[in-house]
């Protein structure tokens, strides 16, 4: 009775836990998926390339670096660029909705939208390859940028480059170079 | 020690301007071939992960790199020198300047600047990771994959690590010597097989790679060195073969039937028989061995009972004119007969208007006297040449029918011309001949020679002619089938018919037994 009622405990911690914590993905080593986050930034730079007006206002915004130096890069451990990379797309993220509250042109924002939402399932990506690291790294508007791994823009058409530039670089290095990703290739 | 030390500084010498030469050639190679690109000076590539080069060309030889500056400098950073450098392409005998960058920073906009003799020349905004010019594929590789029409092609990409995964590639193939080649555009694979190609023929085979513009950009490179195969030659599928052979074989049979079951037919229509009158001779070549008289003699009856009813058919054609008779002993006497004979005979016409135009013909005063005599004398008479055929003949005139008036002589006339059959019958005495004439004016018919028949209605006023034999009152008629009807008729029927001068006589010849020399053959052939 008792080895029972402790294996039903065990039981109930098990469906708790579960219930709590998302599921373990399976990881997503395609990187046509990124290819097509890529190809979305893309079309925001045009969209905004020919907006004529409502096209947001004048504003600076924290954004990650996205220049890559392979040489220092592939000297870096994964960890570290998982954590620079989730930094980034969290900046991204903030940054992309803040201007989209000046955006009022409709195309624009639409594909503001979706930029956004591609960077909450890079996020998801990430975690099934198990990179993600702190939950939440989201800087709060007036605090100054710390970290050496930011920069600064002063336009919407700089902060959407600068996505294009970060997806197509580092994210995907990092992507490409996964572990999980990398025991399924071997 | 030193010896040996001193070797290896050698080897190591060697093999690094072994690499330099060969990378130098390389460059120079993408030099050459960015040169033709028609992108904005200055031309900027990259390598691989470094190796960022830009190059602008100009024309001056001399003191080049004194009138020239390169700057560059990346986003938020100062702008930094460059050490420009000279390269002459021997191929297009052209100079270039270019600067090889120190480090290279992707996914970062890159501002480069050229200042000639301080002022700049051209400035130029990019991002490193669009302008990949890779070194082409390497290790290319050629085989037959042993089935018709196919090549199988691998090759190994540039060395570039996360970069494979973005590399697109072109593989090019045509027959050796010729200009005519196709191009596959391949993704992310580094092996294609070839269809469709020339069984048993040589090809030549080149690949290049470029990357695929979603994360790298670029140019493509060169095409690598050609490599060469032959394709295998036709071959003939097993099962084809059988397949054909069973079809065949299955055609054979099934037309092989037909013959057999239609061989008969086939040979009829090939190959017909030659047609035998076997079967309207019956028995002629089984029984009788082909002798047709035999043949004849036993099948007579149904024979001629054939060819009567062929001759039937024919239509009756007027009798003829038999032959002329020949004046033999007679001659003279019945020419002197005659004439007083048709003198009276002129003179009665005169007389008697009953003769009409009825013409006696010339023979008719012979006849009679030959008949006189014949009953004066008729032993003597039996012989005489009257029996004979050839001395015989018929006119044939109607005209003795018409005893009546002169009103029938245009009928007469017609008479003449169109029936020109005239009995000749010969009385004793003239008186007894008008009378006879009379009577045989009115007598349209001809008896037949010999016998007549008992139901002739003959008047004869003496009836001095017994009916019997052929002696006095015959006609040869030269008969060619004519079938004409003596039968009996009354006087009064005759008159009338005399009148219309239509013959409906029957003629009943009873002179089968008689051997006539030629109408009476006629005769018997005509019934």
């Amino acid at each position: 009775m008792q080895a029972f009622s402790g294996l039903v405990s065990v039981l109930i911690v098990f469906v708790w836990l579960g219930g709590n914590q998302v599921s373990p993905l399976r990881p997503i080593c395609d990187l046509r998926v990124l290819d097509h986050f890529v190809r979305e930034a893309r079309d925001s730079e045009v969209i905004m390339r020919g907006c004529r007006g409502g096209c947001g206002v004048m504003k600076s915004y924290f954004v990650p670096l996205t220049r890559v130096d392979f040489a220092v890069w592939e000297h870096i451990d994964v960890q570290s660029q998982a954590v620079e990379v989730q930094t980034g797309l969290s900046l991204l993220v903030q940054a992309l909705s803040t201007a989209k509250i000046t955006v009022s042109n409709s195309p624009l924002a639409s594909t503001l939208d979706n930029n956004i939402s591609n960077i909450h399932s890079l996020g998801q990506i990430l975690h099934s390859l198990d990179l993600q690291q702190a939950r939440s790294t989201v800087l709060p508007d007036d605090s100054a940028p710390a970290s050496s791994q930011m920069q600064e823009v002063s336009s919407l058409p700089e902060l959407l480059q600068v996505q294009s530039s970060f997806l197509r670089g580092k994210v995907r290095l990092l992507l490409s170079a996964a572990p999980a990703c990398q025991r399924q290739n071997s | 020690m030193r010896k040996m030390r001193s070797d290896r500084l050698q080897v190591v010498f060697m093999l690094c301007l072994a690499f330099v030469t060969a990378g130098g050639k390389s460059f120079e190679r993408k030099v050459a071939q960015l040169l033709q690109d028609k992108t904005e000076d200055p031309k900027c590539f990259v390598e691989g992960k470094k190796d960022l080069t830009c190059f602008w060309e100009v024309e001056e030889e001399r003191n080049l790199h004194d009138r020239y500056t390169f700057m560059y400098s990346y986003e938020n950073e100062k702008k930094m020198a460059c050490v420009v450098s000279s390269l002459s392409l021997r191929a297009s005998n052209k100079t270039v300047l270019f600067c090889k960058f120190p480090q290279a920073l992707f996914f970062t906009p890159l501002n480069v600047q050229v200042f000639r003799d301080g002022q700049i020349l051209y400035n130029r905004i990019f991002n490193v990771e669009n302008v990949l010019l890779l070194d082409p594929p390497s290790n290319l590789t050629v085989m037959s994959s042993g089935k018709e029409g196919q090549l199988n092609v691998s090759w190994l990409p540039p060395p570039l690590k996360h970069m494979d995964d973005s590399m697109i590639y072109e593989v090019r193939y045509a027959v050796e010597g010729s200009h005519m080649g196709k191009v596959e555009k391949i993704k992310a694979s580094t092996t294609l097989v070839l269809r469709g190609l020339q069984s048993d023929t040589r090809y030549e085979v080149w690949v290049r790679v470029k990357l695929d513009g979603v994360a790298y950009d670029g140019y493509w490179s060169s095409w690598t060195d050609p490599v060469f195969a032959v394709t295998v030659p036709t071959d003939m599928d097993p099962l084809i073969v059988l397949l054909v052979l069973f079809i065949g074989l299955i055609l054979c049979l099934l037309s092989l039937t037909v013959i057999l079951s239609h061989h008969k037919f086939l040979l009829k229509k090939l190959w017909p028989d030659i047609p035998t009158p076997e079967h309207k001779f019956p028995g002629l070549f089984t029984v009788y061995k082909g002798d047709f008289k035999e043949w004849m003699s036993q099948n007579n009856g149904s024979m001629w009972g054939r060819s009567v009813h062929v001759y039937t058919e024919e239509l009756p054609s007027p009798v003829e004119v038999l032959s002329e008779v020949s004046l033999t002993n007679y001659s003279t006497s019945p020419r002197e007969g005659r004439k007083p004979a048709e003198k009276e005979e002129g003179s009665e016409r005169a007389d008697s208007g009953l003769m009409g135009g009825w013409r006696e013909p010339p023979h008719a005063q012979w006849l009679m006297e030959q008949l006189r005599a014949l009953q004066e004398n008729p032993e003597s008479f039996s012989q005489s040449t009257l029996l004979q055929s050839h001395d015989t003949y018929v006119a044939l005139n109607q005209n003795s029918q018409h005893v009546q008036g002169d009103t029938e002589r245009q009928v007469d006339d017609v008479f003449e011309e169109t029936l020109p059959l005239q009995t000749l019958f010969i009385t004793a005495g003239t008186s007894s001949l008008s009378a006879s004439h009379s009577d045989l004016g009115s007598l349209p018919q001809s008896s037949g020679s010999g016998r007549l028949s008992s139901q002739s209605s003959f008047e004869y006023p003496n009836h001095t002619w017994p009916p019997k034999g052929p002696g006095y009152a015959y006609m040869a008629v030269a008969d060619s089938g004519v079938s004409m009807d003596y039968s009996p008729m009354s006087s009064s029927s005759i008159a009338e018919l005399g009148k219309h001068g239509i013959y409906t006589n029957e003629y009943k010849n009873e002179i089968f037994g008689h051997k006539w020399p030629f109408s009476c053959q006629h005769i018997e052939s005509g019934y």
